[in-house]
């Protein structure tokens, strides 16, 4: 609980105008020093225009309303503004250089000079001081690309603070973190709340909201709905006030007959293209009607998985894929898709969509040989299909031909998924497809695989929340370190349970090689 | 976006009449029926290199070997017809299949061995000069014997007889008209916002006057160059490849994003090759017209000519990164391209200063491009 309840930051009746939308209505918001305060709220909800607000990226007059940082009236013109009044902000997407060390990232853009010449020694020592004093073990000279994701993000914080920032704002932090990862997070600002730092945390996670919030705001559609105290308040009340009705069940999974087995993974030993083996003896097999699950650590190999099963990464050493009892080797996606397996990759904007383009050139990418007839594309019969899918997944937009790039998270993955599909899959690979998207449009994704599974398909969903995992799976497998740690049914499966898999202990080296 | 996109074409259009009305003021010649057929003759062929460059553009590489080989694939030809007696036709196709096959080699090592294609065809700039140079003998190798004519020197000096042109420009008005029309009535069927059907008229109407204006007086001197010709069946030709089939939209995902269309099983290796490959074909046609231009293979044909081509696409709209670009841009950037080139040889400015002007449009051109697109 904060001790003196001592207001630093605060934003009064903030009125927020885009061409045709009112993104932000008289939104209020208070930060006492010390505290965690988390903003919840459903995709479009308004939180980013908020946070763009708070740091200056809408410079004071693109909206109405007043800041105040210790009462005293501020108008940031940038974000360099924000800095300089002790205001940090760190993004999902990480703004750090990884062919640059840890220490040239943690003073990038404020390098320490006396006449134009850089003291690197200072630097490194310096670096060195402020790692130790967040009691982080990163070397300061290593590469920031050799890092895990976690860890870049906790340089991305140091690097925050460094700059003497009193208020924090993390916007998404642990999208992209593991479990283990995240709870360094968590444990990282509670330490910061001690010493009075104050913290704005956005998460879609309300575990983590819950964690370590003093205060929760809830917004929807640009309105601040309700204040609530973390300690006075449940899950079930923040969702019903994010969404604005009752959700029964986070996790509707119903179950479909199962079928014959659509795919089949006989002792895959895959390496990377480092030639390090990091897929060891994987064998599985997934039925028409089935959900499978696969759980497991960061760099437990998840995504290589589906990946190399799909022929776009790694190289097999040994071992053998059936799709439809067919095999698959030294095959490419291209080949996939026509045999069959599609996948939805954990990233859209790197491996999903083409962002400047629309939305039907994106839905159609995958399926252009179907309209297309002595090698010239049938516009209209391209159209009429993106219509259908369009209108099928319900996507949020004034039509076809509007620019994905300006599409919600929810909505993009939509497209990305409307693509897959309309490759008539037998077998659909959805590689974290609930990750940064909100409450709504997650339980239109679930309702898509209970609608997939009861028409056939096999669907293998990866996923880094294991309650999403346990309630979405019929079976769930977790990776440990490139093996298989663990095969559950979803009667079985425990959260400890799923855990323990996944933190398998290494089998000894084998002399293999 | 689509309002930014209006400004930019519009602003093109001005600067263009700007050009024109600069040139004309100073220089009475610059509107003459004989000036306008020379400056489409070499609007032709630049714009005719630029396309080809798009494709290669589009999905994010870059060819800067076009001008070397413009001048390599015109010497070949002129060298067999010239020193060996080949009649032209086979000489221009022997000579097209090579350049085919260098440019899917040369697409292939970008592909396959992952080396950016700018220091591949950097590297071949430089070797196709130097194969170019010992082709000719460093000599200056005739299209043809003599005043006589051939296929090859015909390229560039054939016109169109006044009757036809008109026929052939009426068919092309017709059926623009029809397919605009078409299109238009295809796209309300789908509930596309369309424009209102007095704006189209209007569009096809001037449209319709400017090329009929053109026909009008380019019969006033010879009748409609051949290179026009040349140069509207290859803008049909991409047009049609980037707007009407899965290979154009596989250019344009890849150039906008590579992994994305990987993951779509788009097979970006063999669509990347392919531009290479067209490239490749497109190079060799503007080497003929380049060469049968100057009358001659010499050791300058071609010179920087992958440069024009570039600056070209970029004037035009296309995007360097890739995914972004136009056919009817590269033609405006073409057209601004050789009209500023063509107005300054009238005048007989120094080729210091024409350097330096063109220089400076291009420079001009992409600074304009960012602002419009950042704004």
């Amino acid at each position: 609980m904060p001790q003196k309840q001592k207001t630093i930051l605060q934003a009064k009746s903030i009125l927020k105008k885009f061409p045709g939308v009112i993104a932000l209505k008289n939104v209020d918001l208070e930060l006492y020093a010390g505290e965690i305060y988390s903003l919840c709220g459903e995709n479009g909800a308004g939180k980013s225009t908020l946070i763009k607000i708070l740091s200056g990226i809408y410079p004071a007059g693109s909206y109405q309303g007043d800041l105040f940082l210790d009462q005293k009236k501020m108008s940031f013109q940038n974000l360099k503004d924000a800095e300089k009044s002790g205001i940090a902000v760190i993004y999902q997407e990480l703004a750090l250089v990884e062919e640059m060390t840890v220490a040239e990232n943690i003073f990038l853009g404020s390098e320490p000079s006396s006449w134009g010449l850089i003291n690197w020694d200072h630097i490194y020592q310096q670096a060195q001081k402020v790692l130790e004093q967040f009691g982080l073990s990163i070397d300061p000279s290593a590469k920031l690309g050799s890092l895990g994701v976690g860890q870049q993000q906790l340089v991305e914080i140091v690097k925050a603070l460094r700059k003497n920032s009193r208020i924090l704002i993390l916007d998404e932090p642990t999208s992209a973190l593991s479990e283990t990862e995240v709870a360094i997070l968590l444990q990282i600002l509670l330490d910061l709340r001690k010493k009075g730092i104050s913290c704005i945390y956005i998460s879609h996670k309300l575990d983590e909201v819950f964690a370590i919030s003093d205060r929760i705001t809830v917004l929807r559609d640009g309105e601040s709905i309700v204040t609530l105290e973390a300690k006075k308040t449940s899950k079930e009340e923040i969702i019903r006030h994010m969404v604005g009705r009752e959700i029964t069940n986070l996790f509707p999974r119903e179950k479909s007959p199962l079928g014959g087995i659509l795919l089949e993974a006989k002792n895959l030993y895959v390496l990377d293209n480092r030639g390090e083996e990091i897929l060891k003896n994987i064998s599985f097999q997934v039925r028409s009607g089935e959900v499978l699950g696969l759980g497991g650590l960061m760099g437990a190999g998840r995504t290589e998985l589906l990946m190399h099963i799909f022929g776009a990464a790694g190289q097999r050493k040994s071992g053998s894929i059936f799709l439809q009892e067919e095999e698959l080797k030294n095959h490419n996606p291209a080949q996939s898709i026509k045999k069959g397996l599609v996948l939805v990759s954990e990233d859209r904007k790197i491996y999903g969509l083409v962002l400047e383009q629309s939305i039907g050139f994106n839905m159609s990418l995958s399926s252009l040989e179907q309209f297309s007839f002595r090698g010239f594309i049938n516009q209209d019969q391209e159209f009429q299909k993106n219509q259908e899918y369009f209108q099928f997944l319900q996507v949020k937009a004034p039509g076809l031909d509007s620019f994905v790039e300006t599409l919600s998270g929810g909505n993009q993955q939509k497209v990305v998924l409307g693509k897959a599909l309309m490759t008539n899959p037998k077998v659909v690979f959805l590689d974290e497809p609930t990750r940064g998207i909100d409450v709504g449009a997650k339980l239109e994704v679930y309702h898509l695989m209970n609608r997939l599974t009861s028409e056939g398909y096999a669907v293998v969903l990866v996923s880094s929340e294991l309650p999403e995992l346990m309630g979405m799976s019929d079976r769930i497998i977790m990776l440990s370190e490139g093996r298989i740690g663990g095969t559950f049914t979803q009667a079985e499966a425990t959260q400890e349970k799923l855990i323990a898999a996944a933190m398998e202990q290494k089998e000894p080296i084998e002399d293999a090689k | 976006m689509q309002n930014k996109l209006s400004v930019r074409d519009f602003s093109m259009a001005i600067s263009l009449a700007l050009i024109w009305l600069f040139f004309a003021l100073l220089n009475p010649n610059f509107l003459t029926s004989r000036n306008i057929s020379i400056l489409v003759i070499e609007l032709s062929i630049t714009a005719i290199l630029a396309l080809g460059m798009l494709l290669v553009i589009l999905p994010g590489h870059i060819d800067l070997s076009v001008g070397s080989g413009v001048g390599l694939f015109g010497g070949v030809a002129s060298v067999l017809v010239f020193h060996h007696n080949w009649p032209s036709p086979l000489a221009m196709t022997v000579s097209l299949v090579i350049a085919i096959t260098v440019w899917y080699l040369m697409g292939t090592l970008v592909i396959k061995q992952k080396i950016p294609a700018f220091i591949i065809t950097l590297g071949g700039l430089l070797i196709f000069k130097g194969v170019f140079w010992l082709v000719i003998k460093n000599s200056t190798v005739p299209v043809t014997h003599g005043t006589e004519r051939n296929f090859y020197s015909l390229l560039t000096t054939y016109y169109i007889p006044p009757l036809i042109g008109y026929i052939l420009g009426a068919l092309v008005i017709g059926s623009i008209a029809y397919t605009y029309c078409f299109t238009r009535k295809r796209r309300q069927s789908y509930g596309f916002n369309v424009e209102s059907a007095e704006v189209t008229f209007m569009k096809l109407f001037v449209g319709g006057q400017f090329i009929f204006l053109f026909i009008l007086v380019t019969n006033q001197y010879r009748g409609i160059p051949l290179p026009v010709v040349i140069l509207g069946a290859v803008a049909l030709f991409v047009y049609i490849l980037t707007q009407h089939t899965p290979f154009g939209r596989h250019l344009y995902a890849i150039g906008g994003n590579e992994k994305a269309a990987l993951i779509s099983g788009i097979p970006v290796d063999r669509v990347v090759i392919h531009a290479f490959a067209i490239m490749g074909c497109i190079v060799a046609i503007t080497g003929f017209m380049q060469t049968a231009y100057s009358g001659a293979s010499t050791t300058t044909v071609g010179d920087l000519m992958e440069l024009d081509a570039i600056a070209a696409c970029v004037i035009g709209g296309t995007s360097l990164k890739g995914g972004r670009g136009s056919v009817i841009g590269v033609i405006f950037g073409a057209l601004i391209m050789a009209s500023l080139l063509n107005g300054m040889t009238l005048m007989a400015i120094s080729p210091e200063i024409k350097f330096i002007a063109r220089g400076g449009v291009l420079t001009l051109a992409v600074w304009m491009d960012v602002k419009l697109n950042t704004d």
